[in-house]
């Protein structure tokens, strides 16, 4: 069945109502969403990121991890270390007044808009990357509980609520015991701890769905569980899914800096947001500009996702006044 | 939700009454880099607690502030005329529980050292002061057997396998100091050292609050030590910084008196006139060099047992760079197995390592020629590419700058060659050294007594832990007639033989040199006499004066 | 009530025992033997190992280790702090992070719903903009980025705290790790006190209530906080644990001997020490079910609807 199976009586006097008319569920969503200057606010941030992190380190100079040097007239080398940011335009004192670093250059001579925007984006691919797998597991466990119910669930359950009785701390630091250090280790422990949160949403929604007419309609029709599951309950649940894994992903991130910082996290040359920060942290006082990118571009992820979040989820269960 | 408000009034009370602004007191407060390991001497390995011991805990002999061995608790000391006999007298000391200090003590401190196994043992040893049967007793023997006798409460007699010139100063490293045995005994085990309830000090200060790991450390001087009327302070205390920004906001804000300062910070303070008079630099002794595994069974490091490509690495860095941008501290770049300033002969006062050149067609940086030995190591086995580990312990801060740079250096000197870094804590990094189970490994090697030997040793067969796998017969022969053998005896003669022993290790380029740490330290003006050491207690606060 | 606190209580017991048991396996299975056998000889490892019983089947090995928490002790450490009693150290250490702890729920908690109220009563002005800023603001800043500017400020550019961590001033100095540590408090706090105040706001009671007369602080007072409150506990217990989080890095700047500190002293100090990793995550796991079984029972006292439902489940 679709809509194409129904019509409009149009004989008689019906209008419809212009302040509510009808519209797909997901455009629904879409013009509330984008109505909430707060998440559009966030759109826009994570966007302006995401581009920088993207384009920012392909169109730069100088590489990540290139330790920059220029040799002056007598020959002798000089690394352009701990500089302040600079445009290209500086004085002759200067051997590198003709270079430009945006913002700056770290106390290895490395060009630090470089390494910000390659940190970014370190760190966005290893929260896309954990969230989705996350999101996989989580959603599959959620809805086959909650929809085998019974035996099942319980067992599931169980599981769950030991599992989430172990503090992240602890999962970190077994984990930290177990591998070496580096992004497989920052990965496997958002895997680890993220995915109990998704599946809790997607059991709820699966319960709430699963007694639904049009489930019962398949059912009655002859179709296999996890054909429910997957094609008739799974598209129902993706709304709150997606808020849950728009307000996890700012958790990864921070999960990420989190650990690149007690040094269990990124391996130097690479960067990522953490590792930035922690390297700015030792000489914030003498060298502040150092440490200021790292963590705007964190506030500001954390901002954005946060937002977006917020307006998703405000989006997907309109209250009547925000209309 | 009365009780709510009532809690959040309280707190916000709390808040403006307890904070009395900051506490400016004269009291002398001292940053520690890193926790205190242990208050044990037979386990302790680091410099934190080897200096808190030594603040504690007065032995044999101390260093005076030129490094040179006086009277502590022995009043005077005779030597046999072999050199294998040392008589030491003890004064009259007390332990901070009132008994006093017996030669007992010793014999027992010295015998649970060798027996406990631990890191330090080896420092009684055939390698180092050779008591006799030490070695035996570390390897399981009866520790009775072990050289050391107490005729009397007031006489300790120490037996040696051979002369060894250096064995005053050494008695003042806290492996050799003493414990109260019979306190010992009436603790739990393991609970010695744990708290001031659970240690006993004889020396200058007695701790007043002390935890295992403890952020905060205070001492307190001890009235009932020997030479308490030159102790001048009241006591003083230590405070664990982590972060190296904290070191130095805590002094320009003077909530500490004494602290240690990163690369970084050293050019920002040498900017500030003021704060520069408070900057003092200090060789530490600490030699910083590459290590080379050369077991062939090891995937990468089969390469790695070619001498040229070695060469080729060890001459591909360039030191200068490294302690001038990187380092930055006053670090000396090193082209010797013997740190700078370190060692000086006994006869001419001149340091070992005081001639930089002598090895300069091995260790260098040269590019051309680096690259000629890497064409050499590719010809001879056949690869183009090699791909090597270099493992550090990430604890220090300039570590991984230096690992860095290395890899920046060595890929870009050196094309075909790929640096991986891979940083571990330290326990780690130790357990894959000594299991021989790296590539290229960044050692710092502490010298524990003040003669070249505290290095050499490190390199032959049987020598340290951290092995390179690398075996030389002839090295192995000076190193062993200079420790026990024929060459003992004659002074002249072992300096020189040792200087044989380390061109046999550089032209093999079991290691690569890279520099000579020192300390930046700023300290406050109004603290004065702490005295620094290169080897064994880094620091020395028993003679501090406040103004 | 009485049957489900039993029932809970048995529950939250029952999970503790199966992650020690799990912990235990998985730290007994790690590769490589818990103490330092660097210097010691093949025969000296075996005869450790037989004295710390690790040659014994795991089962019985993990029995022994639980008849050793039942008489109230966690053993000796391998490495670190050369293998003195973990209790005494732990419990020291316990203290001072519990002392702050409670002082940072205590501070998130009374800011966080102050901040809460007061943008729920000026839903949609500028007082609203500027909590949720405020708030927002606390989830997007690390604490100890937030702990190092505190102490720039408060400590250096003005002294006004003491620089460092010192127990015998316990408040003056507990301070600035406090705030930072609350900072994540007060957001989620604020946050969710202004999501259920706005809801509690809109409830028929309060309507009829003001419809009554009723205004201003009373009616907030007696109709709106009393509802709205009920479901903040529930986010409290989360907030407990991510103080710990927290706390490692918050107690190494400090210089506070905490459990943070502990365990990061355990997993990277001296060297792994797994007595101390385990003592320490069993330590953890207990003080986490033990909040969340506490404010389960909490809320059903406070709340009976939550009863009737629970039962379902």
């Amino acid at each position: 069945m679709n809509k194409d199976d129904f019509e409009f009586i149009t004989d008689r006097d019906i209008s419809v109502d212009e302040n509510f008319s009808s519209q797909g569920y997901w455009k629904g969503v879409a013009v509330h969403f984008f109505r909430n200057k707060f998440a559009v606010t966030g759109l826009v941030l994570v966007s302006v990121i995401i581009l920088f992190a993207v384009f920012a380190p392909i169109v730069s100079t100088y590489s990540y991890d290139q330790i920059v040097s220029v040799t002056d007239s007598s020959g002798k080398e000089f690394v352009a270390k701990s500089l302040e940011p600079q445009f290209g335009d500086g004085d002759a004192q200067n051997f590198f007044a003709d270079k430009t670093f945006l913002f700056g250059t770290d106390d290895m001579g490395r060009d630090l808009w470089t390494r910000t925007w390659h940190g970014a984006r370190v760190s966005l691919i290893i929260a896309f990357v954990a969230i989705f797998i996350d999101m996989l597991i989580g959603t599959s466990y959620g809805l086959i509980s909650g929809y085998f119910g019974g035996f099942v669930d319980h067992v599931l359950q169980r599981f769950i609520e030991i599992a989430g009785s172990i503090p992240t701390l602890v999962i970190i630091s077994i984990l930290a015991i177990f591998m070496t250090k580096g992004i497989g280790l920052v990965i496997a422990s958002l895997l680890i701890t993220e995915w109990i949160g998704m599946s809790k949403i997607a059991r709820a929604e699966c319960l709430k769905l699963k007694e639904r007419e049009y489930v019962l309609a398949s059912r009655t029709l002859g179709a296999g569980s996890f054909h429910i599951i997957f094609k008739q309950i799974l598209p129902n649940t993706i709304g709150p899914i997606i808020t849950q894994v728009m307000f996890s992903i700012p958790v990864a991130i921070f999960t990420e800096a989190f650990l690149s910082f007690v040094g269990v996290g990124i391996v130097l040359p690479q960067c990522s947001i953490g590792s930035l920060i922690e390297a700015g942290f030792g000489n914030i006082t003498i060298l502040p500009y150092q440490i200021l990118p790292p963590i705007t571009v964190l506030a500001i992820l954390m901002l954005g996702f946060n937002l977006i979040g917020d307006g998703f989820r405000e989006a997907l269960a309109p209250k009547l006044e925000d209309m | 939700m009365k009780k709510i408000f009532m809690a959040a009034l309280l707190l916000v009370t709390m808040i403006f009454t307890g904070c009395g602004g900051s506490d400016s007191s004269s009291k002398l407060s001292v940053m520690l880099g890193s926790n205190v390991v242990s208050l044990d001497s037979a386990q302790a390995t680091d410099v934190n607690s080897f200096e808190l011991i030594a603040d504690c805990i007065d032995g044999l002999m101390q260093l005076d502030a030129e490094g040179k061995a006086i009277p502590a608790l022995a009043e005077s000391y005779d030597v046999s005329s072999d050199g294998k006999t040392y008589t030491f007298h003890l004064r009259d000391a007390k332990w901070s529980n009132g008994d006093p200090v017996t030669a007992d003590d010793f014999v027992f401190a010295w015998r649970r050292h060798c027996q406990s196994s631990a890191e330090y043992s080896y420092i009684m040893g055939d390698t180092v002061a050779c008591v006799k049967n030490a070695d035996a007793v570390i390897k399981g023997g009866d520790p009775k057997t072990l050289g050391v006798s107490a005729p009397d409460p007031k006489t300790f007699v120490v037996e040696l396998d051979a002369p060894v010139s250096f064995f005053p100063s050494l008695m003042a490293f806290p492996t050799f100091y003493p414990i109260n045995e019979k306190f010992y005994n009436s603790l739990e085990e393991g609970l010695y050292g744990t708290s001031p309830e659970t240690f006993l000090s004889n020396g200058a200060f007695a701790l007043a609050s002390y935890v295992p790991g403890a952020a905060n450390i205070q001492l307190k001087k001890n009235d009932s030590y020997w030479n308490a009327e030159k102790i001048s302070i009241d006591g003083f205390q230590y405070q664990v910084v982590s972060s190296s920004d904290n070191a130095l906001t805590s002094f320009k804000n003077g909530t500490l008196n004494v602290v240690g300062i990163s690369g970084n910070q050293v050019e920002h303070v040498k900017e500030n006139a003021e704060l520069a008079k408070n900057l003092k630099t200090f060789s530490s002794g600490l030699l910083n060099y590459l290590s080379f595994n050369q077991d062939a069974k090891n995937h990468h490091a089969g390469a790695l047992s070619n001498v040229n490509l070695r060469l080729a690495i060890s001459n591909a860095i360039d030191r200068e760079s490294l302690v001038n941008n990187f380092v930055m501290t006053g670090a000396k770049a090193t082209y010797t197995a013997v740190p700078i300033d370190f060692a000086p002969n006994a006869k001419t006062g001149k340091f070992f390592a005081e001639d930089q050149k002598q090895f300069s067609d091995v260790v260098s940086f040269n590019v051309s020629k680096a690259q000629e030995f890497l064409s050499k190591a590719k010809a001879e086995l056949g690869k183009e590419n090699f791909d090597l580990n270099l493992i550090y312990s990430n604890d220090g801060d300039s570590s991984t700058k230096i690992v860095q740079a290395i890899k920046s250096q060595v890929e870009e000197n050196l094309p075909g060659v790929k640096i991986n870094l891979q940083p571990m804590p330290k326990a780690e990094y130790l357990s894959n050294v000594t299991s021989n189970s790296y590539d290229i490994a960044l050692v710092d090697w502490v010298p524990d007594y003040n003669d070249p030997m505290t290095f050499l040793t490190l390199w032959t067969t049987s020598g340290c832990e951290i092995a390179e796998h690398w075996s030389n017969a002839e090295y192995d022969k000076i190193i062993s007639d200079c420790s026990t053998g024929s060459l003992a005896e004659d002074y002249d003669a072992r300096w020189s033989a040792l200087y044989d022993a380390e061109k046999i290790l550089l032209d093999n380029a079991v290691i690569a040199p890279l520099y000579t740490s020192a300390n930046a330290v700023l300290i406050s003006p109004n603290v004065e006499g702490i005295e620094y050491h290169v080897a064994g207690i880094s620091r020395v606060f028993k003679n501090v004066k406040l103004k | 009530m009485k049957k489900y606190i039993v029932k809970r209580i048995l529950m939250s017991l029952l999970t503790l025992f199966i992650i020690t048991f799990v912990l235990f396996v998985l730290i007994r299975i790690m590769p490589g033997d818990p103490f330092p056998v660097e210097r010691m000889s093949a025969e000296m490892i075996l005869q450790k190992r037989e004295e710390l019983g690790l040659n014994k089947p795991i089962l019985e090995q993990f029995a022994n280790y639980m008849s050793m928490l039942a008489s109230g002790s966690f053993g000796n450490g391998t490495s670190l702090y050369n293998g003195a009693p973990i209790k005494p150290i732990l419990t020291a250490c316990l203290i001072n992070s519990f002392k702050i702890g409670v002082l940072s729920i205590l501070f998130g908690t009374a800011v966080g719903l102050a901040i809460g109220i007061v943008a729920a009563l000026n839903r949609g002005k500028f007082l609203d903009g500027l909590c949720t800023l405020v708030s927002i603001l606390g989830v997007c800043i690390p604490s100890y980025v937030f702990m190092i500017f505190l102490q720039y400020f408060f400590a250096y550019k003005i002294p006004f705290f003491p620089y460092f961590f010192d127990p015998s001033n316990f408040f003056a100095s507990s301070v600035m790790p406090a705030l930072s540590l609350s900072l994540f408090a007060i957001s989620t706090i604020a946050r969710f006190t202004r999501n259920e105040m706005l809801e509690v706001l809109n409830s028929d009671y309060v309507k009829l209530a003001e419809a009554k007369g009723l205004y201003g602080f009373e009616l907030i007072r007696r109709h709106v906080l009393r509802n709205a409150l009920i479901p903040i506990v529930t986010v409290i217990a989360p907030l407990v644990v991510s103080l710990l989080t927290g706390a490692m890095v918050i107690e190494k700047i400090y210089g506070i001997n905490g459990v943070g500190k502990l365990m990061v002293d355990a997993i990277a100090g001296q060297g792994v020490d797994y007595n101390y990793v385990l003592a320490l995550s069993i330590v953890f796991s207990a003080l986490y079910i033990g909040a969340m079984l506490v404010l389960d029972i909490l809320y059903g006292i406070i709340d009976p609807r939550i009863r009737l439902t629970t039962k379902e489940g």
